[in-house]
């Protein structure tokens, strides 16, 4: 089956009105999806993304979204229309969330409508959402020490069929109600998750109709054609360059006393406009839940290519025509071998490749790449779960997003606060403290910048978050797979890198307890944890950077005159109490010639 | 004679409408004067005045109500002249205004700072204080420290403050006893407290609301006292109104007290206008409001005959901009108008926009050294716009300029220069449409099932062709569309809204505290009705519950029957009501689960009595004959000799078929081929597809 037709004129005003509706469309996804669904990870976290692809399985369209999300949707779509060749037909609606049939981890669970036109499947919409919970063996869906895809427990569905003649099969919500936790809310997401790839189903037939499908078809050969010419001219503006860049994972107590060493080799063709990105040099599975899945792993090197090139180019078929991936089966980062757990396949080890990917072309000179973004999920993005005695002991389980790891310095700008991880860059919304506090029983004694902590830079990382909470009632069970507390975020280009992640445990008594990267750990009243992200590494040489923003950050508390002085290379005249703090620009100079000898 | 004048500072134009006893409606225009808002407001009365043939303090003595609207604050904010304020609030938080709710668009887009808080870090304190959310004492004032702070920022020479606690919702001791200590120790610096002004729960929207409330204070007072003061001077004895951002008006003293208020409040009465314009002709009370700058083009929405509201506006752009918070008029804006310009990327795409010449140098066929080429010189090319003829012959256009800016993206296109003109005006409407979508896929409303009334001076060029797209049959373009803002003033309510934040359940629903709430809201606004006097006797009080299912994070409001609660009965209605409006939303209902409410909202509409409908008419004719014939092209190869009219050549009840062009002193409309206007009886132009 094809979707497209061999001989069609680029029509660049048509093509540019098509590709409007069709964004539009999936502007309307994501609007339904983020403001009917239930959960925090989905309506306050924006943890999910909605995407179109072709009948034949490439993507087209993808809004907003997550990377890590959207740039496997076309494997989803495949084990769809591998699955159930022959039976797809108009009304059918199937969930699939299995990491070894194209989905990034069991948390997302993808909702797939298959869109007919006058009889004919044409396109495939694809709304995606992290879970709450997905019926693991532990409260999270971040299950780090899964031995495998069996001890991570959670209900897998490799493309089934959940409507059909748009009727739910009630068997498999049945089997969902019994086994996740706080059904309700799930139910809610699965509603809001249909209604997404619905909306869009309906709105396609519209275009269609408007349009006629012939120029439908037209339009998506043009859309490609167009997306890769766009993908030439920016690989075009690269150095030809080879690279191998190395980074690595923190190690796991217990299992992996190294972490999970890391490597990608990036070679730019600008002759050809190819770039090709080579994973084979990686070690084999691990046995627990850092293993990448195809999806991951394609959608985190791709991320560190479009995050160092014009940020415009669209992201869709036509332009990964230009990208090539060379993967080995049974590698941490390559194509898993079943059972290994995938459980943090769409975080750790892919926050890891987006930084050595984007970092990588760092190498290649000044103004191109990023600094290593901050990294890790810690106790400010935990999961928490426990009994409400506010409402007669009412189970509750979430996951917080109150603290974000800090951004990358790039070649014209500072990291950002909200920055997050290199998965979410910054796309994330933040819990608000009082909804927090409403929502479930705890209380937070601090959520703020950590001063001095950015990765130092011409253009620096952004700052550590420091937070602090404990319940205020019955005990609370506090889960987080944390990275970046043994290796930090780096810089590039003589950029600073970032600080590390640490955690305390916190007793009635005041005795603190420093806690490792994987904490499971329970907090009874009174005790709290305490900690801080990662800060996002520096992008070139603090000596280089620009004294007024400097003493910006001196006035504003985040650095301290010390560091201004010490890393920085700058000196003030005047002070910050009384107000009159100046660059003192000859003892700047001066300071900067001597550090550059 | 006794006139009504409504008058909308923007922040080029001044635009006045002068209403008489019968409704009809005068219009005036002038530069505003930024220094002195008076001086360009009195010209564009003295405009107006002259049309009317009477003096300027003729008028003005006869006025018995001026509604002022002003973007005065909006200005202040964007030019950062606001009072230089303190932020404090609780220890351990004072990143908040900084963080704000965090996302973002483009993933992959580096290459700009992150912007700074609206008030920054050194110019914020911690005060050694917390409330848990049950509004139980957590850490205890600490007097001695809060008594330091206060010092310090009166030593600091700070104009004004923002204090806002966290759960001062759930107890307002703290914020209370910090404005005591404030009153103490600086005794002239205004503030704003979070409780007061905007009673919601999220921190940052209550600070960012206060933020921004507190930074006005000192110099909307100056203003609006200043314009008081030069108005009496002038002999104006009637009663001076200023129009809200919640979509009606309110006096002097209330803006003085929450001046936020005042921001946006301009595009906020656009709504006002039409519903106002569609019930006139008729064309119901589902209506998309489209206004169409040089620059921007807002559009916002009335369902069933109510305004819409949201606490998502942002002062610059969503996410990285300063949260409005609160309840306000939903306008969005985005750029695009007259000045957008069209260019090819890289890939070989045709684009308008997002880029701008705006007002300098403005399109090339200004004739001000613009050269990329813009909508309207499109509009030239496309024979349109009359190069010696535009806004009523007070500008003459380079046609010249236009041609060479068009050919520039033709030539690479190889399509002729009409045809690239008449793709870009096409393609100019793509954004408008979508930024139409999103406002009524938000709202639920099919724009198919809507009135569109335009407004805006680039409105005409191209609203037919964006209401064919969406399928809506039903347009206005009223007369008086270029001063759109303006002539929805005429017809606003006094309007005052009071909130709180009890967090109720609907299946453990606290009947008696939720009613308190509601008695409470009520009394605050039966306290400010009573202090209208007469123009308080005419009123309505609506209540609504700002609600969601148990677990949802976004609140949509509810209306409520009555603002008590007697029964199960009523608990009912509420939990029907919301499943209805999440229905018309988001297409599902979920029966089973209970509704959280967050705020409830108390909603005062005090009548402006004795208007009438608005007329424009001053027609003795009741045909149409064109004064001229002009060639103009419609997207084909050759041109099509089109009918030009001007306001004379038209009469009551006149159909103008298209193709045909009306050329108003202050905007051109554009009757496309197939497409006919239709003159109603009040002087409006109603627009038809076929």
């Amino acid at each position: 089956m094809t979707v497209t037709t061999a001989n069609s004129e680029f029509d660049p005003y048509l093509t540019a009105i098509i590709a409007n509706r069709i964004d539009g469309i999936v502007r309307e996804m994501t609007n339904t999806l983020l403001r009917a669904a239930r959960s925090a990870v989905i309506n306050s976290a924006r943890d999910f993304s909605c995407a179109i692809c072709t009948a034949d399985n490439q993507l087209l369209a993808s809004a907003e979204g997550l990377p890590i999300h959207i740039f496997g949707s076309h494997m989803l779509t495949a084990a769809m229309t591998d699955r159930h060749a022959g039976d797809l037909r108009e009304g059918d609606c199937y969930l699939h969330n299995d990491p070894y049939s194209g989905n990034s981890h069991a948390a997302d669970h993808a909702f797939l409508v298959p869109v007919f036109i006058d009889g004919e499947h044409l396109f495939t919409t694809v709304a995606k959402a992290h879970q709450a919970d997905i019926g693991n063996s532990l409260p999270t869906t971040y299950m780090a020490q899964a031995r495998d895809q069996y001890e991570e427990g959670a209900l897998i569905f490799p493309a089934v069929r959940i409507q059909r003649d748009y009727k739910m099969n009630e068997d498999v919500v049945a089997m969902c109600r019994s086994r996740i936790r706080v059904p309700n809310q799930w139910y809610g997401d699965f509603l809001a998750g249909i209604g997404s790839a619905r909306i869009a189903e309906r709105r396609l037939k519209e275009l269609c109709s408007k349009y006629g499908k012939e120029t439908i078809r037209t339009f998506i050969t043009n859309w490609m054609d167009y997306s890769e010419q766009r993908m030439i001219q920016a690989i075009k503006k690269l150095p030809k360059a080879s690279v191998v860049r190395s980074g690595a994972h923190d190690p796991l107590a217990g299992l992996l006393p190294d972490g999970v060493p890391l490597n990608v080799k990036l070679s730019i063709d600008p002759d050809n406009s190819i770039i090709e990105l080579d994973l084979r040099d990686n070690v084999d599975n691990v046995p627990c839940g850092f293993n990448e899945s195809e999806a991951c792993v394609t959608a985190a090197v791709f991320s560190g290519v479009f995050n160092s090139i014009d940020p415009t180019v669209p992201r869709n078929a036509g332009s990964f025509r230009r990208l090539g991936l060379h993967l080995r089966d049974g590698s941490v980062a390559g194509r898993p071998a079943f059972p290994h757990s995938c459980s943090l396949a769409t975080t750790n080890v892919a926050d890891r490749l987006i930084n050595i990917t984007q970092s990588a072309f760092a190498t290649i000179g000044d103004n191109f790449g990023l600094a290593e973004g901050g990294i890790g999920m810690g106790a400010g993005t935990g999961v928490i779960s426990g009994k409400d005695h506010r409402l007669g002991n009412e189970p509750y389980v979430n996951q917080l997003i109150v603290a974000a790891a800090g951004g990358p310095g790039s070649p014209t700008a500072d990291g950002w606060p909200n920055y997050a991880l290199p998965v979410v860059a910054g796309l994330m919304y933040r819990d608000s403290v009082e909804v927090d506090e409403l929502k479930h029983p705890l209380e937070f004694q601090y959520i703020r910048i950590l001063p001095g902590s950015a990765g130092a830079g011409k253009y620096r990382g952004s700052f550590a978050v420091e937070v602090s909470y404990g319940p205020k009632g019955q005990p609370m069970d506090a889960l987080w797979p944390c990275d970046g507390t043994h290796y930090p975020p780096k810089g590039v280009r003589g950029g600073e890198d970032g600080i590390k992640a640490q955690h305390w445990k916190i007793s009635a008594n005041g005795e603190e307890e420093e806690l490792p990267n994987v904490v499971i750990t329970v907090l009874k009243k009174g005790e709290r944890v305490r900690g801080n992200t990662t800060s996002g590494g520096g992008y070139g040489n603090p000596l280089e950077r620009d004294p007024r923003r400097v003493l910006k950050d001196v006035l504003d508390g985040f650095e301290t005159i010390e560091r201004a002085r010490d890393v920085y290379g700058v000196a003030f005249i005047g002070s910050v109490t009384t107000n009159d703090l100046t660059v003192d620009i000859g003892a700047t100079e001066k300071l900067r010639a001597r550090a550059a000898a | 004679m006794a006139y009504t004048i409504s008058v909308d500072t923007g922040g080029t134009f001044t635009d006045v409408i002068v209403a008489d006893t019968r409704g009809l409606m005068t219009i005036g225009k002038a530069l505003t004067t930024r220094d002195r808002i008076f001086l360009g407001m009195r010209e564009a009365i003295e405009a107006a005045a002259d049309q009317l043939e009477i003096s300027f303090f003729e008028l003005l003595g006869q006025t018995t109500l001026l509604i002022y609207g002003t973007t005065r604050a909006t200005n202040a904010i964007v030019t950062k002249t606001v009072a230089k304020t303190a932020f404090v609030t609780t220890k351990g938080f004072a990143d908040t205004l900084l963080f704000k709710e965090g996302g973002k668009f483009n993933p992959h887009d580096f290459t700009q700072d992150y912007p700074d808080p609206y008030i920054a870090k050194r110019h914020t304190f911690e005060i050694e204080e917390r409330m848990n959310s049950e509004g139980q004492v957590s850490v205890p004032f600490n007097t001695a420290q809060a008594r330091h702070i206060a010092e310090s920022i009166r030593d600091q020479g700070f104009e004004a403050v923002a204090i806002s606690f966290l759960w001062s919702i759930a107890n307002s001791d703290h914020e209370l006893r910090f404005a005591r200590i404030l009153d103490e120790v600086a005794p002239n610096v205004p503030y704003t407290l979070s409780h007061q002004l905007i009673p919601i729960v999220r921190e940052y929207r209550r600070a960012s609301a206060t933020a921004i409330d507190a930074s006005l204070k000192p110099l909307m007072q100056r203003h609006l006292e200043g314009l008081q003061h030069d108005l009496r001077e002038a002999g104006f004895n009637g009663e001076l109104l200023v129009s809200t951002a919640a979509g009606g008006c309110s006096n002097v003293e209330a803006l003085i007290d929450k001046p936020i208020y005042t921001v946006g409040s301009g595009p906020a009465m656009a709504p006002i206008a039409g519903l106002t314009f569609s019930a006139l002709e008729s064309l119901g009370n589902d209506v998309i409001v489209c206004d169409t700058g040089g620059t921007t083009f807002d559009v916002g929405l009335v369902r069933d005959g109510n305004l819409t509201y949201t606490r998502d506006t942002w002062l610059g752009p969503q996410y990285t901009g300063d949260l409005l918070g609160i309840s306000a008029v939903d306008m969005r804006s985005i750029g695009a108008g007259g000045g957008s310009i069209a260019w090819i990327d890289e890939g070989g795409l045709m684009r308008v926009g997002p880029q701008s010449a705006g007002a300098e140098p403005g399109p090339a066929c200004y004739g001000r050294g613009g050269t990329l080429p813009t909508v309207s010189d499109a509009a030239v090319v496309l024979g349109y716009f009359d190069p010696d003829y535009f806004l009523g012959g007070r500008m003459t256009l380079d046609a010249g300029a236009a041609r060479r800016a068009i050919e520039t993206v033709s030539s690479r296109l190889g399509s002729t220069v009409e045809e690239t003109a008449y793709r870009i005006i096409h393609l100019a409407g793509e954004f408008m449409m979508r930024a139409i979508g999103d406002i009524t896929i938000n709202e639920g409303v099919n724009p198919r099932e809507s009135t569109i009334v335009a407004g805006g001076g680039a409105a005409g060029l191209n609203i037919m062709l964006i209401a064919k797209e969406l399928g809506c049959e039903s347009v206005v373009l009223p007369k008086v569309a270029s001063v759109l803002s303006a002539s929805g003033m005429q017809f606003a309510n006094i309007v005052a809204e009071e909130t709180a934040s009890v967090v109720s359940l609907t299946n453990r629903f606290d009947k008696d505290k939720v009613n308190a709430t509601l008695a409470e809201l009520k009394d605050r606004l039966e306290a400010f009705r009573r202090a209208l006097g007469e123009r308080g006797k005419d009123y309505r009080i609506d209540y609504y519950a700002e609600a969601r299912y148990l677990g949802q994070v976004w609140e949509l409001d509810t209306p409520l029957a009555s603002g008590s609660f007697a029964g199960q009965g009523d608990i009912d209605a509420l939990v029907n009501a919301f499943h209805e409006v999440h229905e018309r939303v988001f297409a599902v209902r979920d029966e089973g689960s209970p509704v959280e409410i967050v705020n409830w909202k108390a909603r005062l509409t005090a009548k402006i009595a004795s208007r009438e409908a608005p007329n424009v008419a001053r027609m003795a004719k009741t045909d149409a004959s064109p004064s001229a014939i002009r060639q103009c092209f419609f997207g084909t190869a050759t041109p099509v000799s089109t009918s030009i009219y001007k306001p004379d050549d038209l009469g009551l009840g006149a159909v103008i078929k298209g193709p045909a062009i009306v050329e108003e002193p202050t905007t051109t409309l554009v009757v496309y081929p197939g497409m006919t206007a239709t003159i109603s009886s009040a002087g409006n132009y109603l627009l038809s597809l076929a």
